[in-house]
């Protein structure tokens, strides 16, 4: 019995040593965390938008060069040459891809894209976060819809190359940048 | 001579053993899951191998301090509390400042909870040598992972994609080997790895066939 | 529109094998693929207890952590849920299936530390499935694995008839080698599907 309680009081303590040890670093690192998912974004919004910036002045760069205007939710970056950037999430195959989409200022002409965040396959979607994928995108036509098609097929202004042996990543994206122009314009329509 | 000499007192033995003897990887054949996978980029291999010894040094001090108060019974639930507690510092310390290697990592930082080698030498050491020769230990053990990460990462990203850390290093002319940043050329690669150092370590083959 | 619990069950099996692409569960793969019998036997006790794990862990995630604004406990919970069923599940079989016993009994304590089980887990976080994804994920990743191990089993009792195996490459080596052969031919499903 003696034994007993002298096992319950060690898993006791241990327990909340651990929890409470936990929480610290949880309050010390949670604002640094925060502070970085920001600077991703920022990061990749300039990426897209292809303004150079000196590594650690992202945030003077990005406030000089960029407007944020807010509108029922949803967020448009602007710069002075009336490009504009809007930030794109949804599902992939296997969990959300979120990103950036730059449109040059035509509004229909793609300036870049940039990938924040996917959980696809490494090797296979994953190659959508590759730079030589993205690529693919730059001044390709958004109108009437984006294509992707198979790789080295991609002749007209509005198809682009998917990515071979990854269909259902390449068909998820192509879905999720078509849904989000078509919103884009919808807000645009609205104003 | 003196040098020659210190490798016969039990410290010298404990960090030969570590690095060379018993190496984690290729003698032992423990955390083959983490050495393969993040091995494809030498940043990821660093991070990986410091996370790892970090989490090891800790654990070990804290097993080996406590060796006298914790029960019997449920050291192995100990064990497991104590190293997640620590690789979730690791996740998070990595979060907070190296952001871009916590993204490539992923999944990965939490998996050190199950990499083998932070069980097997808790049980194995820290739970009955004293402090400094549990640490000692762990030293050794995450310096013999860490540097088996390191060879394969640099094989593995001058081959795949021609650049060490990230830096080019190879001619402008060289075609990626893009397999080798794959999981197949990760196989083959660290077959070849285990074949050369076992063969250098004069270990014998484990019994019962293949 | 997110993606289908059958697509995400038949990719975790087949083309994202969680073996052979994510590198996920090695260790036992080399100890316990000496004979098929094991292998299989070892397969499906992780199915079980991988698709056991993760709905409890979902379950835990989204019941409990979440609405308490805990999350960063969640590996440490994660582990511990994994011990404890671990646990309760040898006490079921030892007491309610003794003929079990004698098969999957001496897997079960070895699934505690393999890394799939959590892996799982930390993958369901990561992608924010809900439950029946997560059940799907867990069938499928598990199966996939399974159907690994009793593969290389198969192929490495018929090497042990040939036999002539250089000497450092015995054990760890030639399980690597074999692997590696197996993820280059499991690349080949991921063309499967044709745009």
């Amino acid at each position: 019995m003696k034994e007993k309680i002298k096992i319950v009081f060690f898993v006791f303590c241990l327990g909340s040593v651990c929890g409470g040890f936990l929480s610290g670093i949880n309050a010390y690192t949670r604002e640094r965390i925060l502070r970085n998912q920001e600077l991703k974004i920022k990061t990749a919004v300039l990426n897209a938008l292809e303004i150079d910036y000196p590594p650690e002045k992202i945030e003077e760069v990005f406030s000089k060069n960029i407007e944020k205007i807010e509108n029922k939710g949803r967020v448009i970056y602007r710069t002075a040459k009336r490009e504009v950037a809007i930030l794109f999430s949804g599902p992939g195959l296997w969990g959300n891809i979120s990103g950036v989409l730059a449109l040059k200022p035509d509004l229909e002409t793609i300036q870049g894209i940039q990938i924040i965040s996917q959980e696809e396959t490494p090797g296979l979607g994953g190659r959508i976060a590759e730079k030589s994928f993205l690529e693919r995108f730059v001044n390709k036509k958004t109108i009437p819809r984006l294509l992707l098609v198979p790789e080295g097929k991609a002749k007209r202004e509005n198809e682009v190359d998917a990515i071979t042996g990854a269909t259902m990543t390449s068909r998820a994206f192509e879905e999720l940048l078509n849904k989000s122009i078509a919103d884009f314009r919808l807000l645009l329509k609205k104003e | 001579m003196k040098i020659y000499r210190l490798i016969y007192t039990r410290a010298g033995r404990i960090f030969v053993n570590g690095v060379w003897k018993d190496n984690p990887i290729f003698c032992m054949i423990l955390g083959i899951c983490s050495t393969l996978a993040v091995t494809n980029r030498v940043e990821n291999a660093l991070a990986m191998g410091a996370g790892v010894t970090f989490v090891l040094l800790a654990t070990s001090l804290l097993i080996s301090s406590l060796r006298k108060i914790i029960p019997a019974r449920i050291r192995m639930i100990t064990y497991m509390l104590v190293i997640s507690t620590f690789v979730i510092c690791v996740d998070r310390f990595l979060k907070a400042y190296f952001p871009r290697i916590s993204e490539q990592l992923g999944p990965y930082v939490g998996l050190i909870i199950t990499n083998c080698i932070l069980m097997g030498r808790a049980e194995a050491f820290a739970i009955k040598n004293p402090l400094g020769y549990s640490l000692l230990d762990a030293f050794s053990c995450g310096l013999g992972y860490s540097y088996t990460l390191l060879i394969l990462s640099v094989i593995r990203e001058i081959l795949a994609f021609g650049t060490i850390l990230g830096r080019r290093v190879m001619p402008g002319t060289w075609t990626n080997w893009v397999i080798m940043a794959m999981p197949a050329g990760g196989f083959v690669l660290l077959a070849l790895y285990l074949w050369i150092m076992r063969n250098l370590a004069k270990l014998e083959p484990e019994k019962g066939g293949i | 529109m997110q993606t289908h619990p059958l697509l995400i069950f038949l990719g975790a099996i087949f083309a994202h094998n969680i073996a052979l692409v994510y590198i996920i569960g090695m260790c036992p793969l080399i100890v316990i693929s000496k004979s098929l019998k094991t292998a299989l036997g070892m397969g499906i006790s992780v199915v079980f207890v991988v698709i056991l794990t993760a709905c409890l862990n979902w379950l835990i995630y989204h019941l409990i952590l979440l609405p308490l604004g805990v999350e960063i406990l969640a590996y440490l919970i994660f582990i511990i849920t994994i011990a404890t069923s671990v646990q309760f599940l040898e006490m079921v079989i030892e007491r309610f299936f003794p003929p079990l016993q004698a098969t999957f009994g001496i897997f079960l304590p070895l699934i505690t530390v393999n890394c799939i089980v959590l892996a799982i887990s930390l993958f369901m976080v990561l992608r924010d499935y809900d439950f029946i994804r997560t059940f799907a994920f867990a069938g499928g990743t598990s199966l996939g694995w399974a159907l690994v191990i009793v593969t290389l089993a198969a192929i490495k009792e018929r090497l042990m008839l040939t036999g002539d195996i250089p000497k450092g490459l015995k054990g760890a080596g030639i399980t690597m080698v074999i692997l590696g052969i197996l993820a280059l031919g499991f690349m080949g499903f991921a063309g499967m599907v044709k745009m």
